[in-house]
C-alpha cells in the first residue's frame, strides 16, 4: 500500500485535535448554558491533551519503557508529552470538579443556568 | 544554611493534606498549624535570603535527576525576594482570619485553612520552580484553591465570581499549556535555564507565538487588562483576607512569572514594549473603573489591577531602575493593598451591599481602623512621607531616564484619578455624618496586630526607605544576571 | 539642628493628638509647646548657610537655610506662633481638636521643611506633606466636603505632578536633585525642556499660590478651612508657591532667550487675578469669602512683581508678601473671633459689633487700611513700590489694571469693615463679648506690626535685600531699595514717619470728635425697618440693608462676572466621569465576554506579532 496516504493521516490527527479544541472553545465561548460552557472547557482540554500526545509520538514507536522484551534499538515514543498529559487530564479533571459545584451552587442561588441573567457583578 | 528551598513546597503542602486528619484529634490545630509553619516559612526565608545575598544562588535538584533533566527549584535573590513577601502576606493573612467570620466554625476554618496552605503552596512554587511545566502544575494548583475561596462564603455572588475566575483560569491554562508544548516541540526541553540557554536556536515565529501564548496565559493570573475580568468580582465576593492574599500573594506569582519569562527566557525585542503597551491599558482602564465603583472592595480590586499595570509599565522600561521601581511597588502594594482590604472589610463588616456610602463617619464609630484605611490610601497614592512615595519617585526616575516623557505625563494623570477616588473615600469616613444605623465591628485582637504591623511598616520604609532598598537592588541585579542564573542552574548538582 | 526641629514638630503633633485624647488641656498645652518649643529653636538656633544631609533611597537629600529663605521661614514661625495661641481658644469646644492641631503642627513642619530643602526630592516630600494637612484642615469642619476639599486636592495634585515630572526629568537630563545644580546647569537642557521645565514649575507654583486659571479652589478652601488655620494658609502656605517661583523666575526664566515673554504673561495673568478677585470679593456677602477672594487678589499683585522681576518690582512683591501675611492673618483671625462669638460670619446678619468688641474693631481696622494700601500703613509701601516698578518698566497698562483693582479694593475694604463693626446695634447681638485676651493679643500684634512695618520699612528691607541679594540681583549701586523714589528722596532711616504723625493726628482728631459729638443724640431704629413701597415683605426676606450692599456697582460688573472658569471645569469633570463610566461597561460582568476578550486578545496580538517581535 501506498504510504503517503497515511503521511496525511499523520497531519489528519493534529487536525483532529485542533479541531476538537476549537469545538470545545465554541461551546465554551458561544453557549449560554453554564453546563454546556463547563462540557466546553474539557472539551478544548481533551483536544490539547490529544495534540500533546500527537505531539511526542514517533512513528514506530514503542512505549517507553524498558521492559523484558525491548531489544534497545527500536525508537521510543517521548515520553514526556505523556507524563504532561496525564498530570493535565488529573488538573482538568480537578477543575472541572470545582466547575461542576460551582454551576450547583449557582443554580440554587440564581435558579437558571443561564449566563446572561447571571450578571449580579459588573462594572 | 537551615533549610532548602524545596521546604517551602513540601511543608505546606503537608500541612495541607494533614490538617483535616489532625483536625480530628484537636479541632483546634486546623487554625494553628498552618500559622506555625507560615511562621517558620518566614524565618526559613530570611534566612535563606540572607544566605543568597552572600553566597550566590541556590540551585536545588528534585528526585536526583540533575538539570536539564530533573526539576530543580531556584532560590536566588529575586526570587527569594519574592518568596519572602509572599510567605509573609501568607502569614499577616493567616493571622487576620484566625477567627475572621465564619472562620470560627471547625468546619469553614478547616476548608479555608487547606486552601489557603494550598494557595501559598502554589503561588511559592510559581516562584521558585526551574521548570516550565513544574510551574504550569502550580499554576493550577493556585488557580483551583483560588476559585474554591473565591467561592468561599455562600450566600453571596461568590460563585458567580469563582465560576468567571474559573473560565478565565481554564482558558489561562489551555494557553500556558500549548506555550509550553511549543517549546517543547522546539527545543525538546522544558527546564527555563536550558530553554532559555537554547532560545537563540528557536524559529522566531514560533517564539514569538509561544510568547505570546504565555503573556495571555499568565496575563490572565496577573490581572492584565483585557484579561482581568475576573478580578475585580473575585476581590469583592472572596472573603476579605483572601482579596488580600490574591493581591499580596498570587498576583505576585503571576506577575513573577511573566516577568522570568520576558527577561529570561525569552530574549524577544518587543517583549518590553508590549509590557509597555498592556501596563498602560491595565492602568488607565482600572484607575478610571475604580472611580466609578459603588462598592468599596471593588474599587480597590481595580486599584490594585492598576497598580499591577503601573508594575508592568515600570518592568517594560527594562532597565535596572526599571525593575528596581517595579519591585517596590509590588513590596508597597504587597504591604498598602492588604492593609486596605483588612480594614476596609471591617470598615462596611455590618453592611449588606458593602457599598463606599457605608463607611460614611465610620471615623467616630471605629477611628483605628479608620485611621489605618486613611494611612494606607494616603500610602497608595504617593503621598509622602508614606512607602507608596518612594516606589512612585523611583518608578518616575526610572522612566525620565529613558526618556518616557509622555507615559511620566500620563501615569501622573491617572494618578490624579486614583488620588480623587480614595480621597472620596477618606473624606467620607471622617467627615461625613453617618447616615446607616450600623454599628462598626470592633476588629479581633489578632487584625488590630495585622493591621498595625502593616502600618508600621508602611510608616518605616516611607521615613527609611533604604531599609528595604538593599534587597531590591539584590533582587533586580539578579534577574539581569541571566548568564548567572543559567550557569548555576545548569551546573547544579544533586546535593 | 534643622532635622532636630523638624522632627520636633513631627513627633509633637503625634504627641498633641495623643495627649488631646488624654483630655483637651493636655491637648492644648502640648500643642502650644509643640509650636513655641521649635520655633523658638529656629530663631535662636538655626544659622544662615547650615547644611544637613540626609540620605535616602541613594538620594541625599540637602537640608539648609539661604537667606531668601530665611524670610520666607520668618514668616511661617512667626505667624505660626501667633496663631497657635490664637487657635487654642478658637478651637475650645469644638470638634476636631486634635486632627485641628495635627495638621496645623505638620503645615507648619512642611513649610519649614520647603524653606531648608535645597533638593527637590525634600523639596517635594515637604510640598506633599504641606498639602494633604492643609487638605486635611479644609474639609475639617465636614462642610462641602467632596466638592470643595476634592477640588483643593485636585489642583494640589496636578501641580505637585507637574512639580515632580519636572524634577525627575532634570534629574535624568542633570544628574542632579539639587536645586543649586538645576539651577547652574540649566543651559545643559535641551531647549525643549528649557521650555517644558519651568512651565511645569510654574504650574505647581501657581497652583499654590492661586494664579489665575488655577484660583477656583482657592476662595472656598479658604473659606472652609477653620479661620485659626486660613490665616496661615492665605498668609503662609499660600506664599510657598510665591518662594517657589521667586526661585524658577530668577534662576531659570533669566536664563531662557524666550524669559520676557513668560515674564510678561505670567505678569499679565497676576495682574488679571488681582482685578478680577478684587470684584468677586466686592460681590461676597460673607467675610471669610471676601477676604479669601481679597487674599487670591493680593497674590495677583504679589504675582506681577515676581514676574516683572526688576529690583524694585522683586522688593515690592517680598515686602508684599510679608505685609499681606500679617495683615491677612490679622484679617482672618478677626473674622474668626467674630465667627466664635456670633456664630455667623454673613454681613446681612451682624451689624454694630464695635462696641462689643472694641479690640477686634481696632486690629480689623488697622489691617484693612495696610490691606487698602493707605499711606502710613505697611500695604503703601509695598503698593507703592509695585507701581513704580511697573511704570520703570513701561508696563502702564499694567498700572492701570492694579490701580484700578487696588482702588476697587477700597470697596470691600469698606464692606468688611462696615459689615461687621459698624451699623447699629441689634438685640440680637446683645450678648456678644469681646474675644478672650489669647485671641484679640495676637490679632492686634499684627496688626501693629504693619503699623510698624509701614512706618520704618527699613526694618524688613534688610533681609529681602539679602535674600535678593543672595538669588543674584546685584546692589552695588547701593541699596536696592534706593531705586524708589519714596525712599531715596528722603532716606532710608527715617522714612515715612512725617505722613504718619500727619495722618496719626488726623485720625486722633476723628476719634475725639467721635467721642464728643458722635455718640450725642444718636437715636436707634432697627436697621430692618425700611420702608418698602407698599410692597408687603415676606417674613423670610432679609431687610437689613446690606443685602446687595453694593447693588449698582455690582450690576456694572454683573457681565465680567457671568464668566466663571469654575464652571468650566466642573463641566471639564462632568464630562470626564461620564466618559469614566462608559469605558468601566468594558466590565459587562458576563464571564463568557471575558473569555472572549482573551480570544481577541490572542488573535489582535497574533496580528500584529511581526510589528512586536520582528
Amino acid at each position: 500500500m501506498d504510504s503517503t496516504y497515511f503521511q496525511y493521516l499523520d497531519y489528519a490527527v493534529y487536525g483532529t485535535a485542533v479541531l476538537v479544541m476549537l469545538i470545545g472553545l465554541y461551546a465554551a465561548l458561544v453557549k449560554k448554558s453554564l453546563l454546556k460552557i463547563v462540557i466546553g472547557l474539557s472539551i478544548v482540554d481533551s483536544g490539547l491533551n490529544l495534540l500533546i500526545v500527537t505531539l511526542g509520538y514517533i512513528k514506530g514507536g514503542t512505549a517507553p519503557i524498558f521492559s523484558p522484551g525491548y531489544n534497545g534499538t527500536q525508537a521510543m515514543v517521548d515520553p514526556i508529552p505523556q507524563a504532561l498529559v496525564l498530570t493535565a487530564i488529573v488538573i482538568g479533571f480537578g477543575v472541572t470538579a470545582v466547575a461542576l459545584s460551582l454551576v450547583i451552587r449557582l443554580w440554587r442561588h440564581h435558579h437558571t443556568l443561564y449566563i446572561d441573567e447571571i450578571k449580579n457583578l459588573k462594572w | 544554611m537551615v533549610g532548602t528551598p524545596v521546604l517551602f513546597i513540601a511543608i505546606p503542602l503537608l500541612a495541607a493534606f494533614l490538617i483535616p486528619l489532625t483536625g480530628m484529634v484537636w479541632k483546634e490545630s486546623v487554625r494553628i498549624i498552618p500559622g506555625l509553619i507560615l511562621a517558620y516559612l518566614l524565618v526559613l526565608a530570611i534566612n535563606l535570603l540572607s544566605y543568597v545575598t552572600v553566597n550566590g544562588p541556590i540551585v536545588e535538584v528534585i528526585a536526583g535527576w540533575a538539570p536539564p533533566i530533573g526539576i530543580n527549584l531556584v532560590f536566588n535573590a529575586f526570587s527569594g525576594f519574592l518568596v519572602t513577601i509572599m510567605v509573609f502576606m501568607g502569614l499577616l493573612v493567616w493571622l487576620y482570619s484566625y477567627r475572621f467570620k465564619s472562620n470560627v466554625e471547625y468546619e469553614a476554618a478547616r476548608k479555608y485553612f487547606l486552601l489557603l496552605m494550598m494557595l501559598v503552596t502554589g503561588s511559592v512554587g510559581i516562584v521558585l520552580t526551574g521548570d516550565i511545566f513544574n510551574m504550569f502544575v502550580f499554576i493550577e494548583i493556585t488557580g483551583i484553591s483560588g476559585y474554591a475561596l473565591t467561592a468561599f462564603y455562600t450566600g453571596r455572588d461568590s460563585a458567580e465570581a469563582s465560576f468567571k475566575y474559573l473560565i478565565m483560569g481554564s482558558i489561562a491554562s489551555v494557553f500556558l499549556l500549548l506555550a509550553i508544548m511549543i517549546i517543547y516541540s522546539q527545543l525538546g526541553t522544558l527546564n527555563m535555564a536550558d530553554v532559555a540557554s537554547k532560545m537563540h536556536l528557536m524559529d522566531p515565529k514560533y517564539k514569538a507565538v509561544s510568547f505570546i501564548l504565555f503573556v495571555i496565559a499568565l496575563g490572565i493570573e496577573a490581572e492584565v487588562f483585557p484579561l482581568n475580568g475576573w478580578a475585580p468580582d473575585a476581590y469583592a465576593e472572596a472573603p476579605g483576607p483572601v482579596g488580600a492574599a490574591f493581591s499580596g500573594i498570587v498576583v505576585k506569582a503571576a506577575v513573577y512569572a511573566l516577568i522570568r519569562y520576558t527577561y529570561t527566557i525569552f530574549d524577544l525585542s518587543g517583549a518590553f514594549d508590549l509590557l509597555i503597551i498592556v501596563g498602560l491599558m491595565t492602568l488607565v482602564i482600572a484607575e478610571v473603573a475604580a472611580i466609578r465603583q459603588e462598592k468599596l472592595k471593588r474599587m480597590l480590586a481595580y486599584s490594585s489591577i492598576g497598580q499591577m499595570g503601573l508594575v508592568f509599565v515600570s518592568f517594560g522600561i527594562g532597565t535596572k531602575e526599571g525593575v528596581f521601581a517595579a519591585l517596590f511597588i509590588m513590596l508597597n502594594h504587597a504591604i498598602i493593598k492588604p492593609l486596605l482590604f483588612f480594614s476596609g472589610s471591617y470598615l462596611v463588616y455590618h453592611s449588606k451591599k458593602k457599598t463606599i456610602s457605608d463607611v460614611d463617619g465610620m471615623g467616630k464609630l471605629a477611628p483605628f481602623t479608620s485611621l489605618l484605611f486613611a494611612l494606607g490610601a494616603f500610602s497608595i497614592v504617593g503621598l509622602p512621607p508614606f512607602a507608596g512615595f518612594w516606589s512612585k519617585l523611583s518608578f518616575l526616575m526610572a522612566a525620565a531616564d529613558s526618556n518616557m516623557l509622555l507615559i511620566i505625563g500620563l501615569i501622573l494623570t491617572v494618578s490624579v484619578v486614583e488620588l480623587v477616588y480614595y480621597m472620596r473615600v477618606v473624606n467620607r469616613i471622617f467627615f461625613f455624618k453617618r447616615a446607616s444605623h450600623l454599628l462598626a465591628r470592633r476588629p479581633t485582637f489578632n487584625a488590630y496586630i495585622v493591621m498595625s504591623v502593616l502600618a508600621v511598616l508602611i510608616l518605616v520604609i516611607g521615613f527609611y526607605p533604604d531599609s528595604v532598598s538593599t534587597y531590591l537592588h539584590n533582587a533586580a541585579n539578579s534577574l539581569f544576571d541571566k548568564s548567572q542564573y543559567i550557569h548555576s542552574v545548569l551546573t547544579a548538582t544533586i546535593q | 539642628m534643622i532635622t532636630l526641629i523638624l522632627l520636633l514638630f513631627l513627633g509633637g503633633a503625634i504627641v498633641t493628638w495623643l495627649g488631646g485624647k488624654l483630655s483637651p488641656i493636655v491637648g492644648d498645652m502640648l500643642f502650644l509647646v509643640t509650636i513655641i518649643v521649635p520655633a523658638g529653636m529656629f530663631f535662636t538656633g538655626v544659622t544662615v548657610g547650615e547644611v544637613t544631609h540626609i540620605h535616602a533611597l541613594g538620594l541625599t537629600l540637602t537640608w539648609g537655610l539661604s537667606p531668601l529663605s530665611y524670610l520666607f521661614s520668618m514668616i511661617v514661625v512667626g505667624l505660626g506662633i501667633l496663631l497657635a495661641i490664637y487657635a487654642v481658644p478658637f478651637m475650645k469646644g469644638k470638634q476636631k481638636t486634635g486632627a485641628f492641631y495635627f495638621n496645623f503642627t505638620l503645615s507648619v513642619m512642611a513649610m519649614l521643611g520647603i524653606l531648608v530643602s535645597k533638593d527637590w526630592v525634600s523639596f517635594f516630600i515637604f510640598w506633599e506633606i504641606m498639602t494633604w494637612s492643609s487638605y486635611l484642615m479644609v474639609i475639617l469642619n465636614g462642610k462641602d466636603v467632596q466638592r470643595v476639599g476634592i477640588k483643593y486636592f485636585i489642583f494640589s495634585a496636578i501641580g505637585a505632578y507637574a512639580m515632580l515630572m519636572a524634577m525627575v526629568v532634570m534629574n535624568s537630563q542633570l544628574g542632579s536633585f539639587l536645586m543649586a545644580d538645576t539651577f547652574n546647569n540649566f543651559q545643559h537642557l535641551t531647549v525643549g525642556n528649557q521650555i517644558l521645565i519651568p512651565i511645569l514649575l510654574l504650574t505647581a507654583f501657581g497652583v499654590k499660590s492661586a494664579m489665575m486659571p488655577l484660583h477656583v479652589w482657592a476662595p472656598d478652601a479658604y473659606s472652609n478651612a477653620p479661620m485659626a488655620y486660613t490665616g496661615l494658609f492665605s498668609g503662609a502656605l499660600s506664599k510657598m508657591g510665591i518662594y517657589g517661583m521667586v526661585l524658577v523666575m530668577v534662576t531659570m526664566i533669566n536664563q531662557l532667550p524666550e524669559g520676557t515673554l513668560i515674564r510678561d504673561i505670567i505678569a499679565w495673568i497676576g495682574g488679571f487675578t488681582a482685578a478680577a478677585a478684587t470684584l468677586w470679593a466686592i460681590t461676597q456677602d460673607d467675610g471669610k469669602k471676601l477676604l479669601a477672594w481679597s487674599s487670591v487678589g493680593q497674590m495677583g499683585y504679589i504675582i506681577v512683581g515676581v514676574a516683572i522681576g526688576t529690583p524694585l518690582a522683586m522688593l515690592a512683591a517680598l515686602f508684599l508678601v510679608v505685609v499681606h501675611a500679617m495683615f491677612k492673618g490679622s484679617l482672618f483671625m478677626v473674622v474668626g473671633a467674630i465667627e466664635k462669638q456670633t456664630g455667623t460670619t454673613d454681613f446681612r446678619e451682624i451689624n454694630g459689633l464695635i462696641r462689643k468688641m472694641p479690640w477686634t474693631f481696632i486690629s480689623a481696622l488697622i489691617s484693612v487700611i495696610a490691606l487698602a494700601g493707605i499711606p502710613p500703613l505697611a500695604g503703601f509701601v509695598s503698593k507703592w513700590m509695585l507701581y513704580e516698578a511697573l511704570i520703570q518698566n513701561n508696563n502702564y497698562i499694567l498700572v492701570i489694571l492694579l490701580f484700578f483693582a487696588s482702588t476697587a479694593g477700597f470697596l470691600y475694604c469698606y464692606k468688611f469693615l462696615h459689615g461687621y463693626f459698624l451699623g447699629q446695634e441689634e438685640p440680637e447681638w446683645a450678648h456678644v463679648k469681646e474675644a478672650p485676651v489669647t485671641m484679640v493679643v495676637p490679632m492686634l500684634l499684627l496688626a501693629i506690626g504693619t503699623f510698624v512695618l509701614g512706618t520704618f520699612p527699613q526694618l524688613l528691607f534688610k533681609p529681602i535685600d539679602s535674600a535678593l541679594q543672595y538669588v543674584g540681583y546685584d546692589a552695588t549701586g547701593g541699596h536696592l531699595w534706593g531705586q524708589s523714589i519714596l525712599f531715596s528722596e528722603w532716606g532710608d532711616v527715617v522714612t515715612l514717619q512725617p505722613i504718619l504723625y500727619a495722618v496719626l493726628a488726623v485720625f486722633v482728631f476723628f476719634a475725639l470728635f467721635l467721642w464728643f459729638k458722635g455718640t450725642k443724640g444718636t437715636r436707634y431704629v432697627s436697621t430692618k425697618d425700611i420702608s418698602s413701597s407698599g410692597e408687603l415683605p415676606k417674613e423670610w426676606e432679609n431687610l437689613t440693608f446690606k443685602v446687595n450692599f453694593m447693588q449698582p456697582f455690582e450690576r456694572v460688573i454683573e457681565p465680567f462676572l457671568k464668566r466663571q472658569i469654575d464652571k468650566y471645569y466642573t463641566a471639564f469633570g462632568n464630562g470626564l466621569e461620564a466618559l469614566f463610566e462608559f469605558t468601566r461597561r468594558i466590565y459587562t460582568g458576563n464571564g463568557q465576554t471575558y473569555a472572549i476578550y482573551a480570544i481577541l486578545f490572542l488573535a489582535l496580538l497574533l496580528l500584529f506579532r511581526v510589528n512586536l517581535f520582528g
